[in-house]
Formats: C-alpha cells, sequence, structure tokens
C-alpha cells in the first residue's frame, strides 16, 4: 500500500505540485508566497477560524448557508444577501458538479451557456475555472469568511486556487468526499489527494494562516447510524492532524430522533478530542457542526420550514458550533435567495428561543451516549489494528473487508452491507451490521430496539420498512409506518 | 435478457445513488431485469449497456440540474447505435431554480425522451408505464 499517515516529505509534495497546477491553466496563477500576505492582510473577521473561536468561546452557534451559482457576479449578489438579509455567520461558495470530477472543459462550457441563456446551466460555482483572481471578487465584497463546499475526490487543484484566493475553510476529506461522491475512485487515491490538501493547509499554518478544514459527516445523507459517521470524521481528523492542520471541524447530519442526535454531537466532539489526543496531535482547535436533515424534505414549504426547525432544536441543545442550514425548497432542487435567506432566520429564532433551555432526559441520553461511544471505540480499534498501528492503512483495509462501511453509497470500494432502519423512537439502528466488528452487547441493543418496532407495527423488519424510513420524511413523519 | 430489460442509470457527473437503489429494488420486485450502471454514466454507457443487454427500455436519473447539458445529443446517438426504437425514460430534478414543469417537459421531449417525470414520483407510477408502453400488460 502507498499510503501511511504519516506527514509528507517537502520534496514529495513539490514534485506533485507541479502536475497539479499544471492541469488546468489558472493553475499558474497560484503563488504561495503572494497568498500568504494576501492571507495575512485580511480582516480577522473574514478568518473562518478567528470566528469559530470567538463562537466557541461565547457558546454562540454560528450558521452557514449553502450557495453557489454559476455568474461571479450572481454569486456575489446571492452572498451578499443572505449575509445582509439572513444574517449568515459564514457564507458558503458551493462547487459545481462538474469541476467535482476535475472536467473543468464541461465546466467551462457550462459557464459559457449560463451567460448566453441568461440562466444557469452549473449546478454550483466553478473556481477551478474562475482562478485566483477572480474568486478574490468574491472574498472582498463580503464581511464574513467563506467556505468552499463540494463532494471532490481529488480537489487538490481547488485547494490550491480557491486557498490562494482567501477562502479560509476547505470541507471534504478523503473518505468523506469519496465514498459518497464517486463510483471508482480507490480510497488509497482519494486519501492521498486528501493529504495533500491537508499538507497545503499545514503549509499555511507554518506562515501563521489558519485554514479550517471540515469533514463532510452526513456522508450519504440517507439514514447513516450516528457510529459510521463519528468514526469517520475522527479518522479524517487524525490524517488531517498528521500532515499539519490546526483548525479542523468535524460534521454530523441529524437523524431526527433528538436524544440520538444530541448524544452524537456530544460524542463526536469527546472522542474526536480524546483520539487526536491519544495520537499526539495536541494543538488542534476542533470544532463541530450539524448539517440539517440531509434526505428527503417535504415539498410543502411549511412541512419543510418544520423540519429544518426540528433540526435546530438537538443543533442548540447540544450546543454545536454551527449548523449548515437547510431551506424550504430543499424537496424542489436549488433554492431562491429569499427561501434561503427565510431559512437562515427561521433557525436564528429557534436558537435564540432555546437558549440555556435543556429539557433533555439525562437517563435516556447517557444511555444513548454509552452505545455511541462503544461502538466508536469498536470499529475504531479494530481499524487500528488491521492497520498494524496506521491508521490509514487500516482505513483502506477496513473498508475493503467492511469493518467499516457506509450505507447507500455509489462507491465500489465499499462493502455495502450495512443496513440502516429506525427504531419504534425514530432513532436509527443497524438492521443488517455487515462486518461491523461489534459484540452481543451492541447487536442485542439494536435487535431489541427493532423488535420493539416490529411489534407495534406488527410486520417484520424488511428493506421495505428501510424505504418506508427513506420517504417517511417527505410524506410528513419522522418513522415510515406501514400504509 | 429478454422483453422485461431495462437499464438504469444516473447521468453525467451526478452521484446521488439512493434513488437508483429504490428503484432498482421496485422494478427487480415487478418483475423487470435491470441493468443497473450506476452513478457517473455517460450516453455512452447507456447505451453500449442496452446493445449488450439488448434491453427495451433506458431508464435515466438525474438529480443535480446538469440534466439538460447531459442529455443534448444522446437522441442521435442512439440512432447512430441503432437504438432508435428503444424506450426512453428520465425522471428527477431536471432543471436549476424554480421553473414551470410543462417547459422542462417539453424541452426533455425535445431531447428525445418519451416520458419525463418530476421530482417525488413514486417508483409505482413508472413501473404502470413502462408495462404500458412495452406492452406487457395483460
Amino acid at each position: 500500500m502507498f499510503i501511511k499517515n504519516k506527514k509528507w516529505d517537502h520534496k514529495y509534495f513539490l514534485n506533485m505540485r507541479e502536475e497539479v497546477l499544471n492541469s488546468w491553466p489558472t493553475g499558474r496563477e497560484v503563488d504561495l508566497k503572494e497568498a500568504f500576505l494576501y492571507l495575512a492582510s485580511l480582516p480577522k473577521e473574514k478568518h473562518t477560524d478567528y470566528v469559530l473561536k470567538e463562537a466557541s468561546q461565547n457558546g454562540k452557534t454560528l450558521l452557514q448557508p449553502r450557495a453557489g451559482v454559476p455568474i461571479l457576479k450572481d454569486h456575489i449578489a446571492l452572498l451578499q444577501y443572505l449575509q445582509d438579509e439572513g444574517g449568515a455567520d459564514i457564507l458558503p461558495t458551493t462547487i459545481d458538479s462538474y469541476t467535482r470530477q476535475n472536467r473543468y472543459k464541461e465546466a467551462q462550457l457550462g459557464i459559457e451557456e449560463s451567460l448566453k441563456e441568461g440562466r444557469y446551466l452549473l449546478n454550483g460555482f466553478p473556481a477551478v475555472n474562475y482562478g485566483v483572481k477572480a474568486c478574490r471578487e468574491i472574498i472582498e465584497s463580503v464581511k464574513v469568511p467563506v467556505e468552499i463546499r463540494h463532494g471532490t475526490p481529488d480537489a487538490r487543484l481547488l485547494a490550491e486556487i480557491t486557498l490562494a484566493a482567501g477562502f479560509t475553510s476547505f470541507e471534504g476529506g478523503g473518505i468523506t468526499y469519496n465514498i459518497p461522491y464517486a463510483k471508482d475512485v480507490p480510497l488509497e487515491n482519494s486519501i492521498l489527494y486528501w493529504q495533500y490538501v491537508d499538507y497545503l493547509v499545514g503549509i499555511y499554518a507554518q506562515e501563521g494562516i489558519l485554514i479550517n478544514r471540515e469533514s463532510f459527516g452526513p456522508l450519504t445523507g440517507t439514514l447513516v447510524p450516528p457510529s459510521i459517521s463519528i468514526v469517520i470524521g475522527i479518522i479524517e481528523a487524525i490524517l488531517a492532524a498528521e500532515q499539519g492542520v490546526k483548525s479542523f471541524s468535524v460534521g454530523y447530519g441529524q437523524c431526527g430522533n433528538i436524544i440520538q442526535d444530541v448524544a452524537s454531537i456530544k460524542i463526536l466532539d469527546k472522542l474526536t478530542k480524546e483520539y487526536l489526543a491519544s495520537f499526539g496531535y495536541y494543538d488542534v482547535h476542533l470544532t463541530t457542526v450539524l448539517h440539517h436533515w440531509m434526505g428527503g424534505f417535504p415539498e410543502d414549504e411549511a412541512k419543510a420550514y418544520a423540519v429544518i426547525s426540528f433540526g435546530t432544536i438537538a443543533g442548540a441543545i447540544s450546543k454545536v458550533t454551527k449548523i449548515i442550514v437547510k431551506t424550504p425548497q430543499e424537496a424542489i432542487g436549488i433554492p431562491t435567495k429569499e427561501a434561503n435567506a427565510s431559512a437562515l432566520k427561521n433557525t436564528r429564532q429557534v436558537l435564540n428561543m432555546l437558549e440555556n433551555q435543556n429539557f433533555i432526559d439525562e437517563d435516556k441520553l447517557s444511555q444513548e451516549e454509552y452505545i455511541i461511544e462503544r461502538e466508536v471505540r469498536s470499529i475504531l480499534n479494530r481499524v487500528y489494528e488491521i492497520g498494524e498501528g496506521d491508521i490509514a492503512v487500516g482505513t483502506v483495509r477496513a473498508f475493503s473487508s467492511g469493518i467499516l462501511d457506509v450505507p447507500f453509497a455509489p462507491s465500489k470500494y465499499t462493502y455495502g452491507r450495512v443496513m440502516p432502519v429506525r427504531d419504534n423512537e425514530g432513532a436509527i439502528r443497524y438492521f443488517d451490521f455487515g462486518n461491523l466488528p461489534f459484540d452481543e452487547e451492541i447487536k442485542n441493543f439494536h435487535k431489541e430496539r427493532l423488535e420493539e418496532r416490529a411489534r407495534f407495527e406488527k410486520r417484520e423488519v424488511s428493506f421495505q420498512m428501510v424505504l418506508d424510513d427513506i420517504y417517511a420524511i417527505s410524506k410528513g413523519r419522522l418513522i415510515g409506518r406501514p400504509r | 435478457m429478454g422483453e422485461r430489460t431495462v437499464v438504469l442509470g444516473v447521468i453525467g457527473a451526478d452521484v446521488h445513488a439512493v434513488g437508483l437503489r429504490i428503484l432498482d429494488y421496485a422494478l427487480r420486485s415487478a418483475g423487470f431485469d435491470v441493468v443497473n450502471i450506476g452513478v457517473l454514466s455517460s450516453q455512452e454507457d447507456f447505451i453500449k449497456a442496452a446493445i449488450e443487454s439488448g434491453a427495451r427500455a433506458i431508464l435515466v436519473s438525474s438529480l443535480y440540474g446538469h440534466a439538460e447539458l447531459d442529455c443534448r445529443g444522446f437522441k442521435e446517438k442512439l440512432q447512430e447505435a441503432g437504438l432508435e426504437n428503444i424506450l426512453l425514460y428520465i425522471g428527477g430534478n431536471l432543471g436549476i431554480g424554480q421553473k414551470n414543469w410543462e417547459e422542462v417537459e417539453k424541452k426533455f421531449k425535445e431531447l428525445g425522451f418519451h416520458r419525463v417525470y418530476p421530482p417525488k414520483t413514486m417508483p409505482d407510477e413508472v413501473i404502470r408505464d413502462l408495462k404500458k408502453d412495452l406492452g406487457l400488460e395483460k
């Protein structure tokens, strides 16, 4: 295996860098020395890590929308609107799907056609095609930090260009931007590409410029059991820290059972910090992110607002550092700017009203935390073991043998045997464990919970029940009860 | 492979895998032979699979908004490959932003699709149409 969880040799990085910067003409615009000066010249309010630190010190939860359109001036206007009208604390720039697959020629056609037709033919902002200079117009037009969000297995060039342009947060990772976003990219390759990104972020850190890296916790966004998401977040945090990343965010997608969601965010925070320290990475500033429900949404806007508000509750109670906000038009596709800003206002209102309230049943919470923590440790310890002490090697081996698995993933490098389903209270449980290394205590816990639902619904747990759960929220409830 | 063979896939640079899994399951349960070519499939991938399997229908899925660019020229390529009689369906979020569905439907019919389905269409509806269009209804 050619990857290891070991900080890269600088010469190795530089050799690869030549190739990366030459892969599209705008790569030549990147000048690291000039980029350091540019980033150092930005006010601290435009640095993600500073804003995250302020928020966690004051117990504040930050809000970030999703947004990205292919025309630069429209994209800027959209971000300004979400900042001024929506009150976004951190802004996004969502990258289009051609760029995510390094198909820059098609992205170029998409920009040209969009300009010609006066409507958007791309689903995001093609930052590589625009290049450093044009991207800086975005940073200079807003008052808050901007994060790059995408889904790119090989984001080396995208990172080079956007970091130099002043984007101070970059989402993704070798696992979370491969398994849910690709069909046939080997995990070894994507981990290598993301080590490059993390090493680059590490170079900025050496110059005193802290770029925040964020793992994409929700994965396939389809009934992902919390322990899977948490394990992968911890692994990506470790891989990033080894390459020199000093500011990292781990993410989690709302499941819908509030106890389970609060427990998950708490365990995500606690165990990531613990594992980072146990691997010897003491100086990583770690924060948490909650994504509002990532599965199918109701088409009715009033119902969609309910899903959004409901998701915010778990964020408020768990004191998550940042929420990535959905919109009432999620079911239809890309939202209007008005709908996007309204969702931010809705979320802020719920957060503010829940300030310092806690009504969670502590016994239930600690029971849920106990089981999640045991699951996470079971998987992680096994990953470490089969990697013979190397977490990167262990990750590749774990995915090929199903010790680590992600439900509903398109990647053929996923074992694909794990099947989730909700229990009678709506918490996501394992219906099929695949090859996850769980002991009898854990397995029995899930079995008992699912038997309870089966009795209540007077039917067996089956794939039909899973399907009912996938559609449930869009059809007006959390649990997919029989029709 | 016979008269109940269909090719299923997500076109372009789109990676939305869940709906495909559900459709695959529903079509198989309804007695179809499904050739599922997965996400990130090109027009050529669909055509190759249809020829190899002797499929009678191609079911294209797209959820990410690039469908229009991805489907241009598909009809012509199908004709070149001798598949001018194959049934062609598409469904998903086919445009970006809030658009009039009739316009979207018209656009994709012009691109050669026999049926065009809006978001949130349930598999049962597609299966019903498919049986009708393929003359499988008794």
